[in-house]
């Protein structure tokens, strides 16, 4: 778990969430990873321990963590939502790509091959 | 939970408290902001009964507050209060005869915590570590409430670091915090609740997350908003 820079305008519940949603999607976190206690990940995050424990809530509601019994809760294995996780960062990106871009008024094959473009010169780095 | 509802003092003819509300819950940290001479540190001596009301309640557990609630509640003032002559294990060791809720083994594990040694003359200190100290000494407590008059002030960044972890870890456990401060920015994300406070008034009183959640907006634009108002 590395540390995140919050922003100060976003409920910091969200901005963690998001984080376990990046870390899932890159592969950093495996299915059926053991994730820190609520009091470690607001230890490690420095947040507020209500905080963490409204992210862990929230990620079990979205079926993100399980928890057996008393055991720590673990990363779901559950190839359909970690599936969804993946296409919901990639839909979040580029929508705030398209919007952003939308605003300069740039024909949709400029921006496709421009976009080509920079991923292959992206790779060769 | 603590209820603080609508207390008046006056020192002399000036007003310092004008009808001050609000609750602390158990559990979570509550903050009290305002400028310097608003009456943060009033409120803080209200509740302990360390300055008498001239009107309104204090509720602890919705109980009004007598000798025994003194058991479940501890004051850290702004400055430490041992006599500068004394060693860390003095200073423990008073506390230790003082307060049947001193517990030592809460005690030693701040020390480590802190990076404390036992032998150090609280003269010998720096600001930051008289500091710690001084939250050591409330903190051991086996208290349900902790109210810290300014614990960041005029210390170092890394000393307000290390205070700050205390807040994330066990050792606060699940217990209320009340603090007072006028230097929010770097605990932003530590506290639950806020207090705004002026002139002896509440402001505002809004949970931190809420307002990021329903009004996209961070503590300190909440109170640009209402301070400049």
């Amino acid at each position: 778990m590395n540390n995140i820079k919050f922003n100060n305008r976003d409920p910091v519940y969200v901005q963690v969430v998001r984080h376990f949603k990046e870390q899932i999607a890159t592969g950093m976190l495996e299915p059926g990873k053991e994730i820190p206690s609520r009091r470690e990940l607001a230890n490690k995050l420095k947040i507020n321990p209500n905080t963490a424990q409204r992210a862990y809530k929230e990620m079990e509601e979205e079926g993100l963590i399980y928890t057996e019994r008393n055991l720590p809760s673990r990363i779901t294995k559950d190839e359909q939502v970690l599936g969804g996780v993946r296409e919901e960062l990639i839909l979040q990106a580029v929508d705030s790509f398209v919007s952003s871009i939308r605003s300069i008024n740039v024909p949709v094959d400029e921006v496709l091959s421009l976009v080509k473009e920079k991923y292959a010169a992206e790779d060769k780095n | 939970m603590i209820e603080v509802k609508d207390i008046t003092k006056k020192f002399g003819r000036r007003k310092v408290l004008n009808g001050v509300s609000f609750t602390a819950n158990k559990g979570e940290i509550t903050c009290l902001i305002g400028i310097n001479g608003v009456g943060k540190t009033t409120i803080l001596n209200a509740i302990m009964n360390l300055t008498p009301i001239n009107s309104g309640h204090i509720l602890i557990n919705g109980e009004k507050i007598k000798k025994e609630s003194y058991e479940k509640i501890t004051f850290i003032p702004d400055a430490i209060t041992m006599l500068p002559q004394m060693r860390i294990a003095e200073a423990m060791g008073f506390m230790n005869d003082f307060y049947d809720c001193w517990n030592q083994e809460r005690a030693t594990e701040l020390l480590g915590f802190f990076k404390l040694k036992e032998s150090e003359r609280i003269s010998d200190l720096s600001k930051g570590n008289t500091a710690k100290v001084n939250l050591l000494l409330g903190l051991a407590m086996d208290v349900d409430y902790i109210l810290m008059d300014e614990p960041f002030s005029g210390i170092d960044i890394f000393s307000r670091e290390q205070i700050a972890n205390v807040f994330t870890s066990h050792l606060i456990e699940d217990r209320g915090v009340i603090i007072t401060t006028h230097e929010i920015s770097d605990i932003e994300h530590l506290i639950d609740k806020v207090v705004l406070l002026d002139n002896g008034n509440v402001l505002k009183e809004f949970n931190a997350e809420e307002v990021r959640e329903n009004e996209n907006k961070s503590v300190v634009d909440v109170m640009r908003e209402v301070f400049k108002a």
